[in-house]
């Protein structure tokens, strides 16, 4: 399924609520790690309501900062 | 042993009147999130309660624990004190304990409280744990308050330098976290020999500690310091540890819950936003991933986190002392007349010290020495000095230094372009910065100022101060 944030086809139902209650369902994106209830508010969890600042549409994982370069090998 | 645990310590808050249990029905998220902020804001973060919440829907039977140490009533207790106790006062029991170092004494157990349950397969974090998102735009549900416990895997028999440090972590999937470690924390250099070896880094996260591992997690200690030593010495009593099932790593006895795993070596992954302790969101970067292989709980496990956001939170109450009393115990190694530090505001951009002055100008002296500490070269951004009878830790005294001291064209220094905190919204780029120094000090020879004649503080009044408080109880009965 779409996931909220980067739009593509690779979110999946991970958790539902352990009580059995059917309380709500767990999301998690497999490629930029949104995750997401489905019981949130729509600011949170609705692409069309979410703030643009924070979606990462059209965005290529490997434009994305990395913090901790890997270091080279020690042999 | 309870004292060292979290339970010992909300069994403590509750004797004070610190804790309340919430057992009305919430949802995971908005109503966590409102109750741990609306806990923090009661009174600007001075005297408001932990929370037990203890129905949560969806979550039935599992119970949430937060702003645990968020107020400064709730610090003062864990430090054994009364819960109205000053903030100054506070501190100077804080660095009395600081002082301790790092020589406290350690103990293992076997078969510990912490490993009563034990889950090997089919990990779900999302049904195990009672999780919640923080603030509204974070990327998913985080622990805001995990102890990563890590050896130096170069020299993994060494106890002093196994790190526990407290890093921000996303849920990422049912047995996957995000975590952010940066290169200059001590998990950093463990994770950076890991990788040169090509090797996987085995770590425990420990949700639901004593506040004062919690507290030396989020200290800057040297990198050959035990934090578990370090807490042993505040708390003056040995600390309990076990071993975890999977790897030669010490963790907590009465640890509520303990994830084990590896770090996933040489890759990295999407993490963020999250809000963070200056009030703003952190930008999405790719970070660190650890793969879970154990879990272990106590009996009925209480999930701890924190709030964060917006200060005042329960971060800046967790890092505000020990802020405060590393940098006090640096400036005073050459510089006596340093009576205290307050390094509580964002874990020290806004700092108030207050100096005597050895000669004319030489608080200004003390500022630049604060500003050239390890801490202080990227945090320190506005100095604020002022008398040594002056309280840095009461704002109106702070005020009344700074209207009746400051001459503007003598006393406020600016050094544009110095190094800064990529956290600070207004670090521009993020890692430059500048220094302001106000000097808020009474001018000393050779400085010329004018004649004046102060009315004395009277120390005489405060005694007086019990007597008419209990007075005023007395008068509400
Ligand atoms: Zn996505």
């Amino acid at each position: 399924m779409k996931c909220v944030r980067c739009l593509t086809d690779n979110a999946a139902k991970v958790a539902e609520a352990p009580d059995g209650s059917k309380a709500w369902e767990v999301y998690t994106c497999n490629r930029c790690n949104f995750v997401w209830r489905s019981t949130e508010e729509p600011e949170v969890i609705d692409p069309e309501k979410r703030d643009p600042w924070f979606q990462l549409a059209g965005v290529e994982i490997e434009s994305i900062p990395v913090f901790s370069p890997v270091p080279p090998l020690k042999k | 042993m309870e004292g060292n645990s979290l339970r010992g310590f909300l069994e403590k808050l509750e004797q004070a009147g610190q804790l309340v249990h919430y057992t009305d029905e919430v949802m995971p998220e908005p109503d966590i999130r409102r109750i741990g902020r609306a806990a923090v804001d009661i009174a600007a973060g001075n005297t408001g309660p932990a929370v037990l919440l203890e129905n949560i829907k969806g979550y039935k039977g599992k119970r949430v624990a937060i702003n645990v140490l968020g107020t400064w009533a709730n610090n003062a207790v864990m430090l054994g004190m009364d819960k109205d106790t000053p903030l100054k006062d506070q501190f100077f029991e804080f660095a009395r304990r600081w002082a301790g170092g790092s020589d406290g004494e350690l103990k293992w157990i076997k078969d510990a409280p912490c490993q009563e349950v034990k889950i090997t397969k089919d990990i779900n974090l999302y049904e195990i744990l009672p999780l919640f998102r923080v603030n509204k735009y974070d990327a998913g549900f985080y622990f805001s308050k995990a102890s990563v416990v890590t050896r130096d895997p170069e020299d993994p028999d060494n106890v002093d330098k196994q790190n526990v440090g407290m890093y921000r972590i996303q849920v990422q999937g049912p047995d996957t976290l995000g975590i952010q470690v940066l290169p200059f924390h001590d998990g950093g250099i463990h994770l950076r020999k890991a990788e040169e070896m090509g090797k996987a880094l085995p770590v425990a996260v420990c949700l639901g500690v004593h506040p004062v591992i919690s507290l030396m997690a989020s200290a800057p200690l040297q990198y050959d310091q035990s934090e578990y030593k370090y807490a042993a010495a505040f708390m003056g009593a040995p600390q309990i540890l076990t071993k975890t099932l999977t790897a030669n790593l010490d963790i907590p006895a009465y640890t509520e819950i303990v994830l084990e795993g590896e770090f996933v070596p040489r890759e990295r992954f999407v993490e963020g936003p999250f809000g963070e302790f200056p009030g703003s969101y952190s930008g999405s970067r790719r970070q660190f991933r650890i793969k879970l292989n154990t879990v272990t709980t106590r009996k009925n496990p209480i999930f701890e986190n924190l709030y964060v956001g917006r200060p005042w939170t329960e971060h800046d109450t967790l890092i505000g002392l020990n802020t405060s009393a590393t940098l006090y115990f640096q400036l005073r190694e050459t510089m006596p007349e340093v009576k205290a530090v307050n390094a509580i505001y964002q874990h020290g951009l806004t700092i108030i010290v207050a100096t005597d002055n050895r000669f004319g100008a030489y608080a200004k002296t003390v500022g630049m020495r604060l500003a050239s500490t390890p801490h202080g070269t990227s945090y320190a951004k506005n100095i604020i000095l002022v008398d040594g009878d002056v309280d840095p830790f009461n704002l109106v005294q702070v005020m009344w230094a700074l209207s009746t001291r400051v001459r503007p064209q003598k006393d406020v220094i600016v050094i544009p372009n110095t190094p800064g905190m990529p956290l600070d919204p207004c670090s521009e780029p993020p890692g430059i910065g500048g220094k302001l120094i106000i000097d808020a000090t009474t001018p000393a020879a050779p400085e010329i100022s004018r004649e004046v004649r102060m009315v004395d503080s009277i120390p005489e009044a405060e005694p007086y101060q019990k007597i008419l408080v209990d007075l005023q109880k007395a008068a509400a009965r």
